[in-house]
This record gives structure tokens, sequence and C-alpha cells, in this order.
């Protein structure tokens, strides 16, 4: 087997032949490569769910009366705290914002195990890497008499639901 | 005239050499005798035709590579033997994950030592890839011709990372769902891509099914592919930049006065050239005598076996020792306390408890991309293929500096950090 080294040569450089087989050589590799790379795209946008089937982010946790005046009670299932001060209620998350560890409820207010990060009662960063407070979530009283808190309204911290 | 008939074969003796037959049909070489027969066994053996004829000394001195891409290879090839044995039981379902694991140790035969190879090994490539960076780092070997090999290498550094971050959730035990919990917090920060990074890779917002199929996915098939694609190129590439680097001083110095040189480079239009003069790369040695090169067979074929057999070993024997740990199950509620990565991760966790996204993110980053512009930013030719050059005095410091930090940042995180991540002393 032996290889040709000569150049194939097309027509003289100005000539038609040569630049319509140009033109044709670029038409072939956008089309080529656009369709790698439009193929690749969508190679993503399968991946990508459309529909997740995670927990409810708005829920119910019960009468006012299961969390009597002055407790807190950290619902582990659905990442949030309770807090009720008198006749205020309120939910701040258990999500630390640092990396997404749960907090623990510690006596200065809440602790990550994770990488450190201390909270004071309120959800305010008092030490380690955590770069937000922990947010506070909208908590509204249902027609029925039950609490309902919505996970994906944040509110201010520090604004209770005043029963 | 009658034809004259062949001798008919009488079925018998084709039966007794049928063994011999089959044999030779498969291996067309006796075992090799002289060097010509040395030659045709490397070159006409699928497995072995990925090594030259003959290999430089240099390369083949254990105190030049300690053997450790080598080992590196082997180790993978464990990975993947063991793995696929234990696909056979695993289940990638929240549910069920957990339970097999159980399984494999109780009931299933063999089951404790497979999951404790896998376990083993996968640590050890770690540890092994990283040193044989360091190698080919201190030696200077990822300077021209080698730039761009040196960058496959760390790709596979990184695929080698990533293929344990995504074969440690499988277990579905604590360390697995929080170490994924946090890991993928990390790629969510960052920059513009991070959210949607941490929303593909989970599958949703929390690490759960969706989360444990696609990490499985990418364990078992994606990442594999990639790594067994990259070690080709790898290798191919080891071969076309004329083999493994050496100082200019361990080939002895010829006068090229008797020997015209042939550039087969040069290629002039009008003549015809066989596919051989196309083969880029050292010419023939042809009066280059002495040269230092020796035959692969036996003499590299012999080490690579001796260090497969040792690397195998090790790992049987670490395998029988000691049990891979298994945590409790995932309780979504309560990450252990303190939580930790697996040692080689526990430099990135130390740096992230100062700053998720300096630590998790930028630090990283920064790291690679000088790692992949070492051999483009650090250009002088000399000081190869020798280890602590003085001639790459810089380039070393720098590197053993970063080496130091990190293995530093390792050991805080593994013995100094207690309960909620706070500084304790181990004693
Ligand atoms: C899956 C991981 C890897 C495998 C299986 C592997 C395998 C190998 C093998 C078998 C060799 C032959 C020499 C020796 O054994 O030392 C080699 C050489 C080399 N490797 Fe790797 N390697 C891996 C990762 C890396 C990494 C992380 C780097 C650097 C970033 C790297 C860069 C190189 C270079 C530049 C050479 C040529 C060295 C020389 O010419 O002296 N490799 N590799
Ligand atoms: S996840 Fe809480 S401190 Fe890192």
């Amino acid at each position: 087997m032996a290889v040709n080294l000569k150049r194939s040569s097309g027509e003289d450089s100005d000539g038609g032949k040569t630049s319509r087989r140009r033109m044709l050589g670029w038409l072939t590799g956008v089309g080529l490569f656009g369709s790698a790379g439009l193929s690749a795209v969508s190679n993503f946008v399968f991946i990508k769910p459309r529909a997740t089937y995670g927990q409810p982010q708005r829920f119910s946790v019960g009468k006012p009366e299961d969390f009597p005046e002055g407790t807190r009670s950290v619902l582990g299932a659905r990442g949030i705290c309770i807090v009720r001060e008198g006749t205020k209620l309120a939910a701040i998350s258990t999500t630390c914002t640092h990396l997404g560890c749960t907090v623990a409820s510690a006596e200065t207010g809440f602790a990550c195990p994770c990488h450190g990060s201390r909270f004071d009662p309120d959800g305010n960063v008092t030490g380690g890497p955590a770069p937000r407070p922990l947010p506070w979530f909208q908590v509204t009283l249902a027609p029925n008499g039950e609490i309902e808190v919505d996970k994906d309204i944040e509110i201010t911290p520090g604004s209770y639901l005043t029963l | 005239m009658s034809p004259v008939t062949p001798p008919k074969p009488s079925p018998f003796a084709a039966l007794l050499e049928l063994p011999g037959n089959v044999w030779k049909s498969i291996f067309r070489n006796p075992l090799p005798s002289n060097d010509l027969e040395r030659s045709a066994t490397s070159f006409t053996n699928f497995f072995l035709h990925i090594h030259p004829v003959k290999v430089h000394k240099n390369s083949l001195r254990p105190a030049y590579t300690f053997g450790l891409g080598l080992i590196s290879f082997f180790l993978f090839v464990i990975l993947i033997v063991t793995g696929i044995l234990l696909m056979f039981y695993y289940v990638p379902s929240t549910t069920q994950a957990y339970d097999q694991m159980l399984d494999l140790r109780g009931t299933v035969a063999f089951g404790t030592l497979l999951r404790n190879m896998h376990r083993w090994s996968a640590h050890a490539m770690v540890a092994v890839v990283f040193l044989h960076l360091c190698r080919v780092f201190l030696t200077g070997s990822y300077k021209k011709p080698r730039e761009f090999n040196w960058v496959v290498g760390v790709i596979l550094f990184l695929l080698t990372l990533f293929m344990s971050f995504t074969g440690y959730l499988l277990p579905w035990d604590q360390l697995a769902f929080w170490a994924i919990t946090v890991g993928t917090a990390i790629a969510g920060y960052a920059p513009i891509v991070g959210k949607d990074m941490q929303f593909l890779l989970m599958g949703g917002t929390s690490v759960g099914q969706e989360a444990l199929l696609r990490f499985y996915v990418l364990h078992v098939a994606v990442l594999p592919s990639v790594l067994v694609l990259a070690i080709a190129i790898h290798f191919w590439r080891i071969r076309k930049d004329g083999g493994l680097s050496r100082s200019e001083d361990a080939d002895p110095v010829i006068s090229l006065e008797a020997i015209p040189t042939v550039k087969a480079s040069v290629l002039e239009p009008k003549k015809t050239y066989g596919l051989q003069g196309l083969v880029r790369g050292p010419l023939t040695k042809v009066g280059q005598i002495p040269d230092n090169t020796v035959f692969s067979w036996p003499n590299l074929f012999l080490a690579e076996l001796f260090t497969f057999v040792v690397t195998l070993s090790a790992i049987l024997i670490v395998s029988l020792l000691f049990n891979a740990p298994l945590e409790e199950p995932v309780n979504a509620l309560h990450p252990p306390n303190p939580a930790k990565a697996p040692w080689y991760f526990l430099g990135l966790q130390e740096m992230v408890s100062y700053s998720a996204f300096w630590g998790g993110i930028g630090v990283p980053t920064i790291f690679v991309l000088l790692l992949l512009g070492t051999p483009y930013l650090d250009r002088g030719p000399k000081g190869v293929g020798k280890w602590f050059s003085r001639d790459r005095l810089l380039a070393n410091t720098i590197f053993i500096t970063f080496v130091v930090a990190n293995i530093i940042f390792v050991i805080i995180g593994t013995f100094f950090r207690g309960a909620n991540w706070s500084f304790v002393t181990p004693w």
C-alpha cells in the first residue's frame, strides 16, 4: 500500500470550481457540526426532568393547640421549626443555608453538624460559613383552623402570624 | 497418468493434533528464542502490540516511575471486574440499595470480599493516580512534546475523583446521603450554571430516588466509558510522544557524520511513500549502536506482570483484613455529627467550612486551571527526566507547596474536627 502525497489540484485559484467546492465544504461542515451540537444540547434537555415528585411545598402542620406557648418544635420531615411565642407563630427553615445539611436546635439557637455554622433562635448567622440567615416561611391559618406553611414563600424574618 | 492423490489424513491424527492446531491458530509464534521472534511476539499479539518492540532502559527503572501509572491502570481493571460483579446484586433504589449492601455482607458468596476489593481499590486508585501526577510533575515529564498527554492526565485525575464521588452515594447510607447533599450543593455555588447543574445532577430539588438513579448511571456507564476512552488516548500518546521521558544524558552521544540524517517529515510532493515512511517518531536506530534499549519481551512484560501481581495481592490482603465501612441507613432528618466525607475530600470539606464558594468552587477551579496550564506556562526545555532537577527548582517548589497545603487541610479535616466541625485535638 502506498500513499500518494501529490496535492489534488482543483481548478485555478480564481476559477468557479474551487469556490463552489469551498462553499459546499462550508455548508457540509456547518450542517454536520450544527446537528452534532444540537443533539448534544437536546441530551441535556432530555435529562432535565420536567416534573419532580418531591414533597409538596405547601402543607398543613396541625392546629395551633399542638404548639403550646413558648415552645419550639422541629418538624424534621418538613425541614422546619415551628416557633410559638404567646399568640404569635412562625416557621423557620432547618435547612442550612451553607450546603444544605439539616441543622439541629441548640441552646443558642441552631447548629449545623456539617461545617459548623451557628444560628441564633431567629435564624441569624452567629458563626461558621453559612452565607445567609435561615429563611422564614409564610404561615397562614386555613379556614378549617389548621396552620398552613408554604415553603415557596419566604417572608421577612421576624414577621409572625398572630393568632 | 493417474493423478497423485495426497495421503488421506486419518481422522484420528487430526484429533490428536487438535489442541496443538488450535493453539497455533491463536498464537502464531512459538515462544521467542531470538530477537526477530521477540519482536514478532510484541508485534502480532493483540494485547501486547500497544507496547513498543523495544523499550528504553530508563523507562524500566523502578525508581524513575515507581510504576505508578501502571498501578493506576491495574487498579482500574480490578475496579471494573469487581464492579461488574457487584452489579449482579445491586439495585439503585432508595428502598433496596441499603438492604442489598447488607445482603452482600451476609448471604452472597464472596460478597464481602468483592465489596471490600471494590472499595479499597477505589481509595487506592485516587491515591495512586495523584502520586502518578506528582511523579510526572517532579520529573518534568509534562514538557514538550508531552504537553497534551499531561492535559489528558489531568482529565483522568478529575474523572477518577468523579467516579469515587458518584460511587459513594450508591450504598445509600448516612455518609452517602450527606456527602452528596453537600457535594451537589457545592455545585450549586458555581456561577451562572450552578443551580442548573445541581438540578440536573439530583434530578430534582433534593437527594432522593432520582439522584440515586442518576449517580448510578454516571457511575456504571457514563464515567467508565469516558475513562476508558481517555486512558486509550493516554496510552496512545505515550507511544506517539516517543515513549517515556528521559534525561538527555540517558542516551550515548553519537556523531552524526557517518549517518546521513533522514527526515521522514519532509515529504516531497512527487514521490510516493509506503505507510512506514509516514509514521512519525524516532527513526530506525540503525547505526546508533550501542543504544540503551532492550526488547519488551520479556523485560517490559515481566515487569508489568510483576506489578500486576503485587497490586492484586495487596488489594486482596487488605480486603481480607479490613471490611469496607457501611454506616447507618439514610436518615434525611439527622446528619451524622460530625458529617465527614472520605479522606481525599476532607481537604475540600475543610476549605468549604471557611467559604462555600471559595473553598468549593473558586480554589479548586484555580487549582485545576493551573494544573492544565502547567505545560503551557512552564516552557523551559531543561530538567526533563530527572527527579527534583535543579533546573526546575521554582516549578517544583510551587507544586510541592500546593501539595503540602492540601495535605495539611486533609489532616486538619481528618483529625482536628469534631462535633459541629469545631476544632478538637485528637489526643
Ligand atoms: C486513570 C488514571 C491514569 C492512568 C491509568 C495512567 C497511566 C499511565 C501509564 C501506564 C503511564 C506509563 C508510565 C508510568 O507508569 O508512570 C503514564 C505516563 C504518563 N502519564 Fe499517566 N495515567 C493516569 C493519570 C495521569 C495523570 C493524572 C497525569 C497528570 C496530570 C498523567 C500524565 C502522564 C504523563 C505526562 C505520562 C508520560 C510520562 C513520561 O513520559 O515520563 N497521567 N500514565
Ligand atoms: S451545611 Fe451547614 S455548615 Fe455546611
